[in-house]
């Protein structure tokens, strides 16, 4: 029972991003008994919890290998996440690693929020016999294909097509640029900070791609067929863009949703999630509270890739720093998922399935 | 704040200056007492040994901020009967009358300390001083005694895990369940019997704290601790969650 003799396959860690979600799966810790607690009162406690394992974690492959994982959850706070928390939140993702280690996790990832606070510099942190990855192969990976798909729906010819980057400086933004680079029309490079875009943008130079960058969106907007969103800024302004526009929105806080909710033009779908074909299921099982897709088995594309890794008993770290990521990687770790029937999640946004333009809701 | 200087201070800062050494100074002698009655019920003389010498050291700490209270003409009141310090003690008694060593290990360093190592440590930064040295050095003092108590507790849990967090979780919920109260944002069962006038974790802001932050960093110090035990964190976040707010 001690959590520290357990010997686990993989281990996520993880931060939640909103009170209300939190303070509902406290809630439900507090049932049937107790009063319900209000956000104010979970503020009040909940910020202070030094990260802990929450629940355990069984996933099966499509070739019958299970294995055991567990999710430890930061208790960040999901209105912290900017620049002046850094520290305690660096404290606290700190604490989740020392944790993972301890529960004796062979492969941990850090997902959303928490490789960026460490600015992916996982590969320090791989010694002894628990490994670190951020993730961010398999989320690209995902993005990638699902956009190809979309697309493809669509009817969309990418080879034609103006594909716009939002976030275009970071990891996987820059893991997308990558692979798009010979498969599109044009590519549409947008960051805020404009030595990060330059350096970024000088690496495609001269290579035979048709490509703009800009700090500003609504220099870039106009002309994108299809928007990537790998920003980590919420409500990004979409004003402008062309109706019938396919957007991925792949970054938190969901960096399109509100303003996609106004411009029913277009389709928009939350990238960078896959599905298990196979299943899984949680130990206790909190489904109910913090399971919010609308289909069955989805989940992140940086959680998958600490499972993948699991089930192929590859313990290292796949993705780490900044700009590693390869095209070649990300192939190859998308045909993993295949093997273990991991696929593209059917494509969704907060309304539920995505009914593209004119269609039926798709299902895949 | 600087040393502790009664004339220069104002009278709100004095007075819950005052609250918080009554606080602090009933709490340790309720752990003198909790040991004293533990060493009374066990058999094995070198744990009525171990009880016996916590028991003077909690004394020893009441006795320094009794000294320090005096000295600077604080006007402490001590409760020892006072309704949340008096039901924990009912408590650490119940277990201690059906010679259960380690449940009273569990209330008096695992769950007390907790709560007087972090809360201490608060006060030492905000007093500063000599106020401040003096919860500084008995907060370091208590920490040997949580640490040490893991050990022994580590070993428990050890030997009959299932046994060990079953019989926590009872506790847990008999113990913690009143400091959570005594430590609410409002007096959830009305005035505690220690503070002079009104209920001090109105006045905290006097000198720079608040009742949010002690409570706070107590229940994480308290989390941390069980976490060192080894009690599962699916365990203790469903036993923190279910403490009143
Ligand atoms: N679906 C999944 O499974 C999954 C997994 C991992 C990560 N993610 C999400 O994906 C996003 C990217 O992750 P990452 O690791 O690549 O992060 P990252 O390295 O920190 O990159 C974020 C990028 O966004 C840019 N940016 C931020 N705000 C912007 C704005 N308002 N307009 C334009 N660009 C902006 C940043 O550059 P400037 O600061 O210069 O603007 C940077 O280039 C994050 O939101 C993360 O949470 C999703």
């Amino acid at each position: 029972m001690d959590s520290t003799s357990s010997s686990l396959d993989f281990a996520i860690i993880g931060h939640q991003d909103s009170w209300q979600t939190i303070t509902s799966f406290i809630n439900t810790l507090r049932k049937p008994d107790l009063p319900e607690l209000s956000i104010e009162q979970t503020k009040k406690v909940f910020p202070f919890i030094p990260p802990r394992e929450i629940y355990k974690i069984d996933v099966t492959s499509a070739t019958g290998r299970k294995v055991k994982g567990a999710y430890i959850e930061t208790f960040i706070e999901p209105d912290k996440l900017t620049a002046e928390y850094a520290r305690k939140n660096v404290c606290k993702v700190m604490k989740a690693i020392a944790l993972a280690t301890k529960i004796g996790a062979k492969i941990v990832t850090l997902g959303g929020f928490t490789s960026i606070v460490l600015e992916g510099k996982v590969a320090a942190l791989n010694e002894g016999r628990t490994h670190f990855t951020t993730g961010n192969t398999l989320t690209a990976a995902f993005i990638v294909k699902a956009v190809e798909k979309a697309a493809c729906q669509k009817g969309f010819q990418l080879g034609k097509s103006n594909v716009l980057i939002i976030g275009a400086t970071g990891d996987i933004g820059i893991a997308c640029m990558d692979y798009f680079k010979n498969k599109v029309g044009q590519l549409l490079l947008c960051a805020r900070n404009k030595s990060r875009l330059q350096q970024v943008s000088n690496s495609v130079m001269g290579e035979q791609i048709q490509y703009k960058s800009s700090v500003f969106l609504d220099e870039l907007i106009a002309e994108a067929d299809v928007i990537i969103g790998v920003a980590s800024s919420s409500n990004i302004n979409l004003a402008g863009c062309k109706p019938g526009v396919l957007i991925c929105d792949a970054g938190y806080p969901k960096n399109m949703d509100a303003a996609f909710e106004n411009n029913a033009l277009n389709d928009l779908f939350h990238g960078g999630m896959g599905q298990v074909k196979g299943g899984y299921s949680f130990m206790p099982d909190y489904s109910k509270e913090v399971y919010s897709f609308p289909v069955p088995h989805v989940a992140y594309g940086c959680t998958l890739e600490a499972v993948v890794l699991a089930l192929e008993s590859k313990y290292e770290a796949y993705s780490f720093g900044k700009g590693n990521i390869t095209v070649d990687n990300m192939e190859k770790m998308y045909s993993l998922c295949q093997k273990h029937g991991i696929t593209l999640s059917p494509f969704y946004n907060s309304s539920g399935l995505c009914k593209m333009k004119g269609e039926e809701a798709i299902n895949f | 704040m600087e040393a502790l200087e009664p004339l220069q201070l104002t009278l709100e800062e004095t007075n819950v200056i005052t609250d918080i050494f009554s606080q602090a100074i009933t709490g340790e002698l309720i752990g003198m007492s909790n040991f004293a009655s533990l060493a009374d019920t066990i058999d094995d003389p070198y744990e009525k040994m171990e009880a016996v010498e916590h028991a003077n050291s909690e004394r020893n700490h009441a006795e320094g901020f009794m000294h320090y209270a005096k000295k600077n003409g604080l006007k402490t009141n001590i409760n020892l009967n006072s309704i949340y310090w008096g039901n924990v003690r009912k408590q650490f008694l119940s277990y201690a009358h059906k010679k259960n060593f380690i449940a009273c290990l569990i209330i008096q360093e695992v769950m007390l300390e907790s709560f007087a190592v972090a809360m201490y440590t608060d006060v030492a930064h905000a007093l500063g001083g000599k106020a401040g040295d003096l919860f500084l050095r008995i907060a370091e003092e208590e920490k040997e005694h949580l640490e040490h108590s893991s050990d022994i507790l580590r070993a428990a849990l050890e030997r009959n895990p299932e046994a060990f967090v079953n019989k926590f979780e009872e506790i847990h919920f008999n113990c913690m369940t009143i400091l959570s109260e005594f430590t609410a944002t409002t007096d959830l069962r009305g005035h505690c019997g220690v503070c002079n006038g009104d209920c001090m974790k109105g006045s905290l802001h006097h000198i720079g704290l608040d009742i949010e932050t002690l409570r706070g960093n107590a229940l994480a110090l308290y989390a941390q601790s069980l976490d060192d035990i080894g009690i599962p964190g699916e365990k203790s976040i469903v036993w923190i969650a279910r403490l009143p707010a």
